[in-house]
């Protein structure tokens, strides 16, 4: 995979937002790689900026009060972060599609879901207005809802919400992106149908071959769709690797603590503490209040970066543990939990 | 076929409004002095006759006498065969002089209002999709500076500078002006003006908070995701679904701009439209014009509202034309 260019670059992005209160640094730092046809989650708990990094790819985040104040996102040689609103916009539903968290706000009530479609057809391809209407049928049909050409001049009203999400996926696809950024697209849908959408992005992906990036704070869902994990925490990335490396060697304390929170023969253990203060994150290491190994050095200083964890390369952390002169066998690495997620090999 | 079911429903609603306000109407007519009579009474007194025995005569006349109930058939009946009497001060029936007198209020109001709506549409939109920008505060400022100023001083103000210091425009209105002239229009800027100034700022407020909601909608962030331009986008997804909620409040504001800031604007351009008419009808107690000035907002009321839910099935898909009871 390290052979293959990436497909998208973010480095160091900083994300903020200018609020009454005073800067909320939502995005601080953050670097990642996506490679064609992977899977990328993005995980962590709610707050720890995950969306708003998802939304700065495409510059689609308000802003203001959002503002991109550093870093690069690098997608087919262009920086996204400086790119004329122009460029942007012909990235945006062409080669990089997004699929949101909330099905029930994601269409306009007052078109139909054809319509919706159609305008997504049409504003990245020359298409005449009855082209456009077979080809949203076709997508309609692509994305499992039965009946396309009779349900296409319905009102998102009428369709539930798994379907509705389907509908959204539909939209993603009309440009045959590259990549396709999907931001808690299950959350809101009820567990049956969350595997739905999940096999079904999955089977797109493979006919499709296309990248996705999916934020989720759910482990199960990552163990099951994941090629590469990114964790996040308090606006930076903790950790982040194959998915084999996150699960059977999480190395960040962060990443153990969350991955304990699944339930295991000893019930589930959750985290104390909450999130610091995005209006003023503490000195040191964002996660060293809660964290159960933190020693003196944890809390002064910068957030420690990522470096490799183990010598590899591929798997990066960002704990002092893992600095020469620190000991970071302390740190508890074997799964405790019973594995109730199949990781195999070949998922 | 539902949808002209639930025309005629809504019509037929509005006829059942109509009737119990016209019910209503009867029994303030019935317990209002009645100036007619009180004049019978006060001249039969100076000339040193019965002023109680003229009044009752004048009753009698008018067929006031009567048990309530059937005047009460009567009056329905003269309402809905459009027998709305005569005027006392114009001495012909209130119907003509109300004929007489909608040209000019039409005249008057509906250029200023129309433009009021598009202009405060246009910015109010700009305004929530550049929220807390120099063009937003600008647009803001402007709105509840038209907001707050009142309007009888405006048009005097103006009145002064233009016609009175300036001498550019006439200050008094002039019926003997052809109706269709460009003339007509050096009488009509200045009221045109404050009626637009007067409406401009809340159409601008009402449109502003209405698309605000939709700026940050999800299906806003969807549709910017599908690499629309931002003008597009604005339209569709921002303006359009606000249209719904903004009818009804433009409909509601238009029987306000209409009966409220025309007339004080009619007065004092002496423009000899319906707010006049009443204004005059009011200071003069001539019941039968007071009667129709104040019937006719209350229908125009009930129609609006009759437009305002047909115009509703047409722009949300959400609301069905079914049956909603039973």
């Amino acid at each position: 995979m390290t052979d293959t260019e990436p497909l998208l670059q973010v480095r160091n992005l900083e994300t903020q937002f200018h609020t009454d209160e005073g800067i909320v640094r939502a995005v601080d730092g953050v670097s990642f790689d996506v490679y064609p046809g992977e899977t990328v989650c993005i995980v962590g708990e709610s707050g720890s900026g995950k969306t708003v990094t998802i939304e700065s790819i495409t510059r689609i985040l308000q802003m203001p009060p959002g503002e991109i104040v550093g870093g690069e996102v690098i997608f087919d040689g262009i920086d996204l972060t400086t790119a004329s609103e122009k460029e942007i916009r012909r990235i945006r539903g062409d080669r990089i599609s997004h699929v949101f968290q909330n099905p029930q706000g994601s269409l306009n009530p007052v078109y139909t879901v054809g319509a919706q479609i159609r305008e997504a057809i049409q504003a990245n391809r020359d298409v005449g207005k009855k082209a456009a209407r077979e080809q949203a049928i076709e997508l309609l049909d692509e994305v499992g809802i039965p009946e396309a050409g009779a349900r296409i001049d319905d009102y998102p009203h009428e369709f539930s919400g798994g379907m509705r999400q389907r509908v959204v996926i539909a939209i993603a696809l009309a440009g045959e992106p590259d990549l396709l950024l999907a931001d808690e697209p299950t959350t809101a849908l009820d567990v049956t149908i969350e595997a739905q959408i999940i096999d079904l992005l999955l089977r797109l992906q493979e006919e499709r071959d296309m990248a996705i990036v999916f934020v989720t704070h759910d482990l199960g869902v990552v163990a099951e769709i994941a090629d590469r994990v990114v964790v996040m925490y308090a606006s930076k990335v903790m950790e982040q690797g194959h998915v084999h490396e996150i699960f059977d060697r999480p190395a960040h304390p962060y990443t153990r603590a969350l991955l304990d929170c699944l339930p295991g023969p000893d019930g589930v253990t959750p985290i104390e503490g909450t999130l610091p203060n995005p209006l003023d994150h503490p000195d040191g290491c964002r996660f060293a209040a809660r964290c159960e190994y933190a020693i003196e050095p944890c809390f002064v200083g910068e957030h420690p970066s990522l470096l490799p964890a183990d010598g590899d390369e591929d798997h990066l952390v960002s704990c002092l543990l893992y600095r020469d002169g620190h000991d970071e066998s302390v740190i508890d690495r074997e799964p405790r939990r019973a594995d109730p997620f199949a990781v195999g090999d070949d998922t | 076929m539902n949808m002209k079911w639930y025309i005629s429903r809504r019509v037929l609603w509005a006829v059942f409004a109509t009737f119990i306000i016209l019910t209503f109407t009867f029994g303030l007519l019935l317990i209002s002095p009645n100036p007619e009579a009180s004049a019978a009474a006060f001249s039969a007194a100076t000339e040193g006759g019965d002023p109680e025995e003229a009044r009752e005569r004048v009753a009698e006349i008018r067929g006031e006498d009567r048990p309530w109930h059937e005047q009460y058939v009567d009056f329905m009946v003269s309402m809905f065969t459009l027998d709305w009497g005569n005027s006392f001060t114009y001495h012909e029936p209130v119907v003509d002089t109300i004929l007489r007198a909608y040209p000019y209020s039409v005249a008057l109001v509906v250029p200023p209002t129309i433009a009021a709506i598009i202009a405060g549409f246009a910015i109010g939109v700009y305004s929530s999709t550049h929220q807390y920008s120099l063009g937003d505060f600008l647009g803001t400022s402007f709105a509840f500076f038209g907001l707050s100023l009142p309007n009888f001083w405006f048009a005097i103000m103006l009145m002064m500078v233009f016609s009175v210091y300036l001498g550019w425009l006439p200050v008094r209105y002039d019926t003997s002006v052809e109706f269709w002239s460009l003339e007509h229009i050096r009488y009509l800027i200045l009221p045109w003006f404050v009626i637009w100034t007067g409406a401009i700022a809340s159409e601008m407020r009402y449109a502003r908070a209405e698309t605000l909601e939709y700026v940050n909608a999800a299906w806003t962030k969807t549709a910017r995701a599908k690499g629309l331009d931002e003008t597009t986008l604005t339209y569709r997804h921002i303006f359009r679904p606000a249209l719904i909620p903004l009818i009804t409040i433009v409909i509601g504001d238009l029987v306000g701009i209409i009966f409220a800031t025309a007339l004080v604007v009619e007065v004092i351009f002496t423009v000899p439209g319906l707010g006049l008419i009443s204004y005059q009808a009011l200071v003069r107690q001539d019941t039968p014009l007071v009667l129709v000035t104040i019937m006719i907002p209350v229908f125009i009321a009930i129609i609006g509202n009759l437009l305002q839910d047909v115009a509703y099935t047409m722009l949300d898909p959400r609301i069905s034309y079914e049956e909603r009871d039973a």
